[in-house]
């Protein structure tokens, strides 16, 4: 997929020729992708065709090697102030990855008040709002352990909302997750949209993806070979290396 | 033993040491060699008085600093249950010879293996110790003798005299480790095996008083002694032990003052000792510790109890020399412990980083810390390093100071492995979420890593702490007063040893419990840890 040569400053996200080398294997080849704001961006590929690698780049847990990375019209590269790139971009894990030594409450405060300074109190009420977006206010003075995968996964979303970001990206949230859990993720992720915020989210749930891509990126071998609408992707994929993707995701 | 010769009265001896023993029992030196009779040059010599502008280099910065270890009644002890009461024939003469320079007299207590090291590293100016005069010593240094003395072997009461050391052929001998004794009777036995007879079975102790012990407990025949320290023992055996024989050994004749090679020293302190000698004062001091031939008026004293004192028992348990040791030991393994986390925490974190030299070296450290047996750490801090740097002999270098250094060390490589495995366990997850959300490495390892590695390395870093806990009792080698050496200390002084090991077993137990109780206490925090647990507290 090649877009105009130059990024796109007025896009949410702008990628040209994005590339990452893992010492000489080329993980990341040449992407290239714009994201407006609240786009819900989904990616698809086989494992290991570098989908992860590819979101770790947008907050820079992975530095890129060449090509462009610009959010909001910002040139993102090594001279870029991490901790505000992190703060408007948050990250959501497959296996939520909350601080089990810290109370539901205190996963969603550690970071704004360590990062953004923000008052105890001032980050407990903002934390409180947001567990109850997610629908789980009540737990908020229990342990990660004591709460299930569903429960834990919205706990991970409130973590990344407290600390008010424009993006969000996803590495297969519902990954570890059962059907009905999975639709609660979808309405959350709706909501979000609402609020304006952006989305990239890499699953293996092609169920989920149609429901909630506006916009399907499929990868393969770090490359990035079709960007289209879910109905589209579904139905007609462009690429020979979609439908036998597709043909494989069925069958499974 | 001869009396005869007043300025040396007749006694001698060899020494111990606790744990020391492994380390250099094959090497136990021949202490010294009968040279010629002292009071000969006491009738030649004028009487000086010592003058300001003459006096020994040994007297330093004024004072007159003696090594001395104090588990040696009646030559060197301490007298009562307060550890700084040092007592004693060579104490007296120490006091005697510091104020005949007109300098204060500044002891310090040590081990029996470290008063050489300790005299070599200018620790001190001179030994006085009951350490016999004998050739291997000299070629190092200077000695100057002050009593006369002689081996006794002894038997409990009712064993028949015996003629020569191989009479004792196939019987067992207890001696002290690190004495010359053990080397004699070697001797013996090659003769006995040349002449084809059993050789006599030969059994080390630490300590005298354990010596001691395994004749009145029927485990050996007799054990190797000096007559003086006898004289002693017997007011608190009540008769129970007999000397069964006084073997004529060149090397056993005399107790000397040791100081480091220095002929005019050698002649300075040779003077003071003659002079003394002729004044009465050499022969005066060793009747008063009862260091006399006559073994009768020894022999009448009160009767030993061979019950457990209970009275004796508490009296330990609540004496202010235990409570101190107690205090001491348990001051020590903190901070010592304190120290070894402090640093064995950023090795651990460079230990689990990237390959690089400086991981290497961290490696390295590691390897040769575990590797080196305790002891021997503390006893190559103490006593080896003020030969590679002179600053770590003055006074500022204390044995705590010393203790510290090395089981801080020592520990850091143990302790640097569980911090490594805690750090392992805490999943990689955790520092891709914190970095997802803008933490800041040290904030990650603070707020995030730390709090969770310690759940995991709490269990293992108690046990550590009390494996440290009784690994400082090593530390009497090198004269720390802890709660080991305050107990031998006693035990050498008493001879009451059921009462005293009771005590510290008391302490040592106490003290374990407490960081066993501690530990519970500490786990019940990390309920996050527990989904039953944590539900149980919300509940
Ligand atoms: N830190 C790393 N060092 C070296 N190689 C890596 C690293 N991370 C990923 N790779 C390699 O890069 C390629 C892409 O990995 P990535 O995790 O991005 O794939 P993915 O599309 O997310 O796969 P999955 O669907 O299984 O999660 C893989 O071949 C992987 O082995
Ligand atoms: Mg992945």
């Amino acid at each position: 997929m090649q877009l105009s040569t130059s990024p796109d400053p007025t896009a949410r996200i702008s990628i040209r020729g994005l590339s990452k080398f893992y010492k000489d294997y080329l993980a990341l080849d040449r992407v290239d992708l714009d994201v407006r704001k609240g786009e819900r961006i989904v990616v698809l590929g086989p494992s290991g065709s570098g989908k992860s690698t590819f979101i770790r780049c947008l907050n820079r847990i992975e530095p890129h090697d060449s090509g462009v990375l610009m959010i909001d019209g910002r040139v993102i590269d090594d001279r870029t102030d991490l901790t505000a790139l992190r703060g408007s971009v948050g990250m959501v894990f497959q296996n939520y990855n909350l601080f089990p030594h810290l109370s539901v409450l205190d996963n969603c405060t550690l970071a704004p008040r360590l990062v953004r300074g923000v008052g105890t109190s001032d980050a407990k009420a903002t934390a409180r709002r947001y567990l109850s977006q997610v629908n789980i206010a009540e737990q908020a003075d229990k342990f990660p352990i004591q709460l299930s995968g569903g429960q834990q996964q919205r706990v991970a979303i409130a973590r990344a909302l407290c600390m008010n970001p424009e993006i969000i990206l996803f590495d297969e949230p519902t990954a570890a997750l059962d059907p009905e859990s999975i639709s609660g993720i979808v309405g959350i992720m709706r909501d979000l949209t609402e609020q304006g915020i952006t989305t990239v989210c890499v699953t293996h749930e092609m169920g989920f993806a149609r429901h909630i891509a506006d916009r399907i990126v499929f990868m393969d071998r770090g490359a990035v070979l079709e960007i289209t609408p879910p109905e589209e992707f579904f139905t007609a994929p462009r690429t020979e290396r979609a439908r036998t993707f597709l043909a494989q995701m069925i069958r499974h | 033993m001869p009396s005869t010769c007043p300025p040396a009265l007749a006694l001698s001896r060899s020494r111990r040491t606790p744990a020391l023993q492994r380390i250099t029992r094959r090497a136990a030196p021949w202490r010294r060699i009968c040279l010629a009779a002292p009071f000969v040059l006491a009738l030649i010599l004028p009487a000086a008085r010592a003058h300001a502008d003459d006096l020994p280099s040994f007297v330093h910065d004024g004072q007159l600093t003696l090594c001395t270890n104090p588990t040696l009644p009646p030559m060197t002890f301490v007298n009562g249950s307060d550890t700084n009461a040092l007592a004693g024939m060579d104490i007296d003469l120490a006091r005697r010879l510091a104020a005949y320079w007109h300098v204060p007299l500044v002891p310090q207590t040590m081990d029996f293996e470290g008063l050489f090291p300790s005299l070599s590293a200018q620790r001190c100016g001179m030994v006085i110790s009951g350490v016999l005069r004998q050739a291997g010593r000299l070629r190092n240094y200077d000695a100057v003798a002050y009593l006369d003395s002689s081996v006794v072997a002894v038997a409990r009461v009712g064993t028949p005299k015996i003629r020569t050391m191989a009479d004792l052929s196939g019987q067992t001998v207890a001696v002290q480790s690190g004495t010359s004794y053990a080397a004699q009777i070697e001797r013996e036995n090659d003769r006995l095996r040349a002449a084809g007879r059993l050789p006599i079975i030969l059994q080390q102790y630490p300590t005298e008083d354990q010596v001691v012990q395994q004749v009145l407990i029927g485990r050996a025949h007799a054990f190797v002694s000096q007559d003086v320290e006898l004289y002693y023992r017997q007011k608190q055996l009540g008769g129970k032990v007999t000397i069964i024989l006084t073997p004529d050994y060149a090397d056993f004749h005399q107790f000397a003052v040791y100081i480091r090679n220095d002929a005019h020293d050698t002649e300075l302190l040779q003077t003071a000792i003659d002079d003394l000698t002729r004044q009465g004062e050499l022969s005066a001091m060793a009747r008063k510790w009862g260091i006399s031939g006559d073994h009768q008026s020894v022999f009448t004293d009160r009767k030993a109890s061979s019950r457990f004192d209970f009275a004796t028992f508490f009296s330990a348990l609540f004496s202010t020399a235990f409570l101190k040791g107690a205090a001491l030991t348990l001051v020590i393994a903190i901070l010592s412990h304190l120290t070894a986390i402090i640093i064995s925490v950023p090795m651990a974190m460079k230990l689990n980083g990237r390959d690089s030299i400086v991981r290497r070296l961290l490696g390295l450290y590691v390897a040769i810390f575990r590797g080196a047996p305790t002891l021997l750490q503390l006893l190559f801090i103490w006593n080896a390093l003020p030969q590679f740097f002179p600053i770590f002999r003055e006074h500022w270098f204390t044995p705590f100071l010393a203790t510290w250094l090395s089981l801080s060390i020592n520990e850091s490589a143990y302790q640097v492995e569980i911090n490594r495995a805690a750090l392992r366990a805490v999943d990689p997850g955790q520092v891709l979420a914190a970095d997802a959300l803008g933490m800041t490495t040290a904030q990650t390892y603070r707020h995030v890593i730390f709090p969770q590695a310690l759940r995991i390395a709490l269990p293992p870093t108690i046990n550590e702490f009390i494996s440290l806990l009784k690994t400082t009792s090593l530390a009497s080698v090198i004269s720390l007063q802890e709660l080991l050496a305050v107990t031998q200390i006693q035990v050498a002084r008493t001879f009451q040893f059921t009462e005293y090991y009771a005590a510290a077993l008391v302490y040592y137990l106490a003290m374990v419990f407490f960081f066993l109780f501690l530990q519970k206490r500490i786990e019940r925090r990390f309920v996050w840890a527990d989904r039953d647990k944590a539900s149980a507290d919300a509940a």
